[in-house]
Formats: structure tokens, C-alpha cells, sequence
């Protein structure tokens, strides 16, 4: 009887999930409608072009944070983690730039790890360790920095992870595809995908049922902090520079994306490709506005818009509306410390 | 339903708040252990540090330790709620100092408290946001701050505003000629806070809603008008640090209130007070300030790089963070 009800349950999730994917390619053709109409150079190549570039960098963000998302987690850290990921590169850049790359995403994963030890072991919740880490993390990037800007002379991997591949793509965007691909069919096919959702979903139920919570934390935050540290290393190559205030924004952008992207904070919900949907909004978005004149101060406050617009529908207030239920429910999305609860 | 409550008629579901009067029981260790680590370190400085004790250095700490403390203390409002923290305090700060350097022409007094009713319109809109809706603190103050930033942006063009008008009082004045204003302000602001958090109705609102939400609704409690409250309390807060920040230099700029998020979650963190809500006062996020002021003071004065101490400082978050889950381990 349960397992019946699970089953059309999912069915129903799943076509519910389809339907949603729908509006949100849906959002994506219409705002690209919309400024290709006032902008008609918005649909030029080379916007594509300069919109995919934004997507990879935004991408990679997001896809990791949206795991821990997923996973009923957030890191805060990711924002911190571009700079120190791209300040990790340069620096290291001189004893070839695969050391570069390398040492910035172990560090990512290191510091991956670090977080999901304190969650998982001290019961603190991750939004917490994520402020501390990110705070630790930005001193860390100023630090590095020294208050300069550190450029790299290699600006022949710079032409070629950005020359642009049939038109449109380039090494670092088609980089970014692959990730998503990757993490859809981890997600779908390998049990540590069932795992992180099911420990987004119910937690005590999935620590009854045999789900290593330990481990898929782990995993979440570990890919979450590698691929933060990685988009940081691709950017701070095809810039040749990185600065402590290279992540500025990002977390935010991240958060946004990924919440357009259908990833609820309350965790349990979301999925590669409705992220990368997001991502998608998210840079059409701004490149549009941009396109129109928009200063980044602007942008920044439409950013902040859209944040609060998704937080505003994901929190109890549209649920609240349509079920009536009283607004005194404990509905905290991912404030609750969920850990203390294992 | 009924007949249960009869037959245990004492038990309450809602756990009030018994505090352990040791100095060293496990729910105060941390915040008294950094009381006693201040006074060491600043006797350390004292006693190793040509000049530590000279007024220049000394007004140098009090001046660091006004603005972060009572934002801080604003904080430690939203975090006793169960809320976490407010992260569009640094911008609400960045904001009032371009506010006040714009309107110094009609006077301290009247433009400081048109910079707190500023401060505490922007708290109400996150209280509103978040009490009402149940929307994540936390996400929600980051949109705000990215709105606020936006806004302050476009009105201040990205420049520096130099005030016009006298803000000498709240820079350089001092009380009776000795203590500095800013000194009497903060200490001031937190025993008024600490005594409505241990005294009002409303504080203890905020103890029991910050313990367990759910219990809180179940026994009645105004919740919503309680968070709202404490988000204007932490918003206004986060403001008038940005008016003291703006009247050193009678400027208002919107790198002046960078870091200051940093500061006060640092404060509130060192401090010793429980992140999941409830539990601490309000005069350990005043301490937790001034140890962290002590110890960059200490850091400056040994002529560390100000990117050091950024490094330092986020450490010293992530290890108050780990012992204050360890020491709720030990609790339990």
C-alpha cells in the first residue's frame, strides 16, 4: 500500500517536475523574446556567444551549490571559493597551470570536506559553517592577494579555453555542459543521486533506510566546493588576473539561479537540467539588461529582486495562501539546523 | 486530549528558559571564557606593547569597538530569534553613511535619528519578508543587501558624499571631556537592550520563539510582531553604526560599510551566543566586540597587513563556531 502510494506519488512529482521544466524554458524563449525585440542584436552570435561565457561561469557555481540545496544543505562558501579557487591558479601558474588547476580544486574539495565534517559530526547547520567558511575563506583570498591584482603571463590558455567553437561555444562553456551532464546522470542513474535527495526529502527516513548521511554530505559539499574552485580557476585563466573581489556576487547570482531553477531550499527538490534552465534566466537576464544600457548597479538591484522574488515563492507565504493554513507554522525552509535533528 | 492534561498538570510544552548561575556551566562557559581571554589579552598588550595603554591607542579601541558593537548588538536580536543572521547589514550601514552625509546640513541630532528610522524601515520590510512568509532569513537579507547596495549605488553615483555640517559631537566628542561619546552611546544602547531582552515581555518572547518556534505558536506567542521587532531592532542598529562610521569623516561612501555583516556575526558568534537561537544575552555580543577590537587592535599595533587580519578574524569565527557545538555536545 505505502510502496503504491510512493510510486504514484513519484509519478506525480515527476510529471509535475516536466511541467514546470516546460514554464521554465517557457520564461527563458519569452525574455529572450523580449529583448531580441528591443535589442535585435541580443540574438547576434556573438551575444550568444558572451551570454554562454557568463553561463559557464555562473554554471559551475550554481551546479554545486544547488547539490547541497538539494541535499537540504546551502554553502555560503561557494562566493569566497571562485576567488580563492582563481587566486589558487594564478599563483601556482608558474609551475604549469594543470598544477594551477589542480591545487585550486583540491583545495575546493578540501575545503568541501572540512564543512560537511563540521555539519555532519558537530550538528551545526551548514548555513553557520558556510558563514564561517566563507568568512575565513575571503580573509584567506585577501591574504593571497595582498591587496593587489595577481596576473599571470599565459595568455595563449587564455585564447584557448575562450576561441570560440562553432561560433557560439568555447572550451570553458562546453566544460560546463559536460558538468551538468555528469551530475544529471549521477543524479539519475547512480545511487548517490537517490541518496542526496533522499536525504534533501526526509532525513530520518533516509538514515533508517540505510542512506550513508555522512558520506552524501560529504559528496555534496566536496563537489560543491570543487567546482566553485574550479569556475574561480577557469575565470581567473581566460582573465589572466585574479583579485580577492573576483567572487562578488556570485553566491547570490548562484542562489537565484538555482532557486529559479526549481532547487528548493527546504531541500529534496530540483534537478540538473531545471539549474541550468535557471542559469540560463539568470544570464539572458542581465546580459539583456545590460544590453539595454543598464549599469551594474542596476543590475545588481534587479539581482536582488529576482532573489527575493524566489525566496518570497519558495517560503510558506504562496503554500500558506492556498492551503490557509495559519502563518504560525514553523516553516523556516533551510534555517532549520536540520543536522541536529539526525 | 483533555484528560492528559489533567493527569500531568504541571508539565508545561514550552521549555522556559533556566539558566545554570555557575560561571562556568556549560551554557556560559564561552561567553565568560572570552570576558576572561579579553582581559588577559589586553593585559598582555599592556604589559609587552610600548604605548598599548597611551589615549591615542586606547580611543583607537573604543572607536573600533562602538560601531561593530552595536551592530552586534542589533545581531544578537535576529540570532536570539532563531533567525540566524542578517547579511544586508553591512549595505543598511553603506547606506546610512550616505544618508547622513547628504542631509548633515540640518543637524546631528535630527539626522541621526532620521538615519535609525531609515535603518529601521528597511528591518521592517525584512520582518515583514521573514516573519511573515517563513522566507529564509538568511537568503532573504542577501537579496535585500544586493537592493540596498543597488540603490545606494545609483543615488550616491558611486561617489564619496561630503557631508556638510558639524558631526563633531559623535566623532570626536566626549562625555564630561574624558569618554568618548561613542563609548557612551554603545553602553548605553546595549543596557537598554539587555535589560528588554531580560526583562519585557517581548524579550522573553524572543527567548522562547528563538528556543522552539513551534512550542512558541503552539503556547500563543506573538510570533511575527516579535520577529518583525527584532529585524527592526537589527536593521536600525546596523544603520547608526553606519551614521558613527560617517561622521569621522563627515562622509558617506558605500565602501564604509563593507565588512561590517563580518563584524557583528563575528561578535555575536566569539560572544557566545547559540546560533540555534534562544540561548545568550545581549551584552556577550557587546564583549564578543570588544575582544575582537582588542585582538585587530593588537594584530595593527604588531603591524600585521589589515589582509591578515581578515584572515585571523574569519578563523576566529570558525573556531568559536566549532566550540560552541562542542560545548552544546557537552550539555548534552
Amino acid at each position: 500500500m505505502t510502496a503504491a502510494l510512493n510510486t504514484s506519488r513519484a509519478t506525480a512529482v515527476k510529471r509535475v517536475g516536466s511541467k514546470a521544466m516546460l514554464g521554465r524554458l517557457a520564461l527563458l524563449i519569452a525574455i529572450c523574446a523580449f529583448f531580441a525585440l528591443i535589442a535585435p542584436s541580443f540574438l547576434a552570435p556573438q551575444n550568444i556567444y558572451a551570454l554562454l561565457q557568463s553561463f559557464a561561469l555562473l554554471g559551475l557555481v550554481t551546479l554545486g551549490l544547488s547539490l547541497t540545496m538539494i541535499a537540504g544543505e546551502f554553502d555560503l562558501s561557494v562566493g569566497s571559493m571562485v576567488a580563492v579557487g582563481g587566486l589558487l591558479t594564478i599563483k601556482i601558474a608558474d609551475h604549469g597551470l594543470a598544477f594551477g588547476i589542480g591545487a585550486a580544486v583540491l583545495f575546493g574539495l578540501a575545503v568541501g570536506l572540512i564543512n560537511a565534517f563540521i555539519c555532519v559530526r558537530l550538528k551545526v547547520a551548514s548555513l553557520v559553517v558556510t558563514v564561517g567558511s566563507m568568512m575565513t575563506l575571503s580573509g584567506f583570498a585577501y591574504w593571497l592577494a595582498n591587496g593587489e591584482v595577481v596576473s599571470s603571463s599565459d595568455i595563449d590558455t587564455a585564447l584557448l579555453i575562450d576561441n570560440p567553437i562553432a561560433v557560439i561555444f568555447s572550451l570553458r562553456s562546453i566544460v560546463t555542459f559536460g558538468a551538468f551532464l555528469l551530475v544529471t546522470l549521477m543524479m539519475n542513474v547512480t545511487r548517490a543521486g537517490r541518496d542526496i535527495i533522499a536525504t534533501g526529502s526526509r532525513r530520518d527516513v533516509a538514515a533508517a533506510s540505510g542512506v550513508r548521511l555522512g558520506l552524501t554530505l560529504a559528496l555534496v559539499f566536496g563537489l560543491s566546493g570543487c567546482m566553485a574552485a574550479f569556475a574561480g580557476s577557469l575565470l581567473s585563466i581566460s582573465l589572466v588576473t585574479a583579485s580577492a573581489t573576483m567572487g562578488t556576487g556570485t553566491m547570490l547570482q548562484a542562489a537565484s539561479a538555482a532557486l529559479i531553477g526549481g532547487v528548493a531550499l527546504s531541500g529534496g527538490r530540483g534537478r540538473p537540467v531545471g539549474v541550468m534552465l535557471g542559469v540560463m534566466i539568470l544570464a539572458a537576464l542581465n546580459n539583456g539588461l545590460g544590453a539595454l544600457g543598464a549599469s551594474a548597479a542596476t543590475i545588481l538591484l534587479s539581482n536582488g529582486l529576482v532573489l527575493l522574488g524566489v525566496v518570497l515563492l519558495d517560503g510558506s507565504l504562496v503554500a500558506d495562501l492556498l492551503k490557509r493554513r495559519s502563518t504560525a507554522r514553523s516553516s523556516f525552509g533551510a534555517g532549520l539546523p536540520k543536522t541536529a535533528n539526525v | 486530549m483533555n484528560s492528559s492534561i489533567t493527569a500531568h498538570p504541571v508539565r508545561s510544552s514550552v521549555a522556559l528558559p533556566q539558566f545554570d548561575e555557575r560561571i562556568f556551566a556549560p551554557d556560559r562557559l564561552q561567553a565568560n571564557g572570552v570576558k576572561i581571554v579579553t582581559l588577559l589579552l589586553f593585559a598582555w598588550g599592556a604589559l609587552t606593547i610600548p604605548g598599548y595603554t597611551s589615549s591615542a591607542n586606547l580611543s583607537a579601541i573604543v572607536y573600533a569597538v562602538a560601531a561593530v558593537g552595536i551592530a552586534a548588538i542589533g545581531m544578537a536580536f535576529v540570532t536570539m530569534s532563531g533567525n540566524l543572521f542578517m547579511l544586508s547589514m553591512g549595505a543598511t550601514a553603506a547606506i546610512a553613511t550616505i544618508l547622513f552625509a547628504n542631509v548633515l546640513h540640518i543637524g546631528l541630532l535630527p539626522v541621526v535619528l532620521l538615519v535609525v528610522l531609515g535603518g529601521a524601515l528597511l528591518g521592517l520590510l525584512q520582518g515583514v519578508v521573514v516573519g511573515w512568509t517563513g522566507a529564509n532569513p538568511i537568503i532573504t537579507s542577501i537579496a535585500f543587501s544586493s537592493i540596498i547596495t543597488g540603490i545606494g549605488t545609483i543615488w550616491s553615483g558611486g561617489l564619496t558624499i561630503v557631508g556638510h555640517g558639524d558631526a563633531s559631537w559623535l566623532s570626536v566628542g566626549r562625555f564630561l571631556g574624558i569618554i568618548p561619546n561613542q563609548l557612551v552611546l554603545f553602553v548605553l544602547i546595549a543596557t537598554v537592550a539587555e535589560v528588554v531582552v531580560e526583562r519585557t515581555r517581548f524579550g522573553r518572547e524572543l527567548r522562547l520563539i528563538g528556543m522552539n518556534r513551534t512550542a512558541a505558536s503552539v503556547a500563543g506567542l506573538r510570533i511575527v510582531r516579535t520577529l518583525v521587532i527584532a529585524f527592526i531592532v537589527a536593521s536600525a542598529a546596523g544603520a547608526l553604526s553606519g551614521a558613527l562610521t560617517a561622521s569621522q569623516a563627515a562622509q558617506g561612501n558605500l565602501k564604509l560599510g563593507a565588512g561590517l555583516d563580518f563584524d557583528a556575526i563575528a561578535a555575536v558568534l566569539v560572544g557566545g551566543i547559540s546560533i540555534k537561537g534562544g540561548r545568550g544575552r545581549i551584552m556577550d555580543a557587546a564583549f564578543g566586540a570588544l575582544f575582537l577590537a582588542v585582538v585587530s587592535n593588537i594584530l595593527l599595533v604588531k603591524g600585521l597587513a589589515f589582509e591578515t587580519q581578515l584572515a585571523v578574524k574569519g578563523l576566529v569565527v570558525m573556531a568559536s563556531v566549532i566550540t560552541g557545538a562542542l560545548l552544546v555536545g557537552a550539555r548534552k
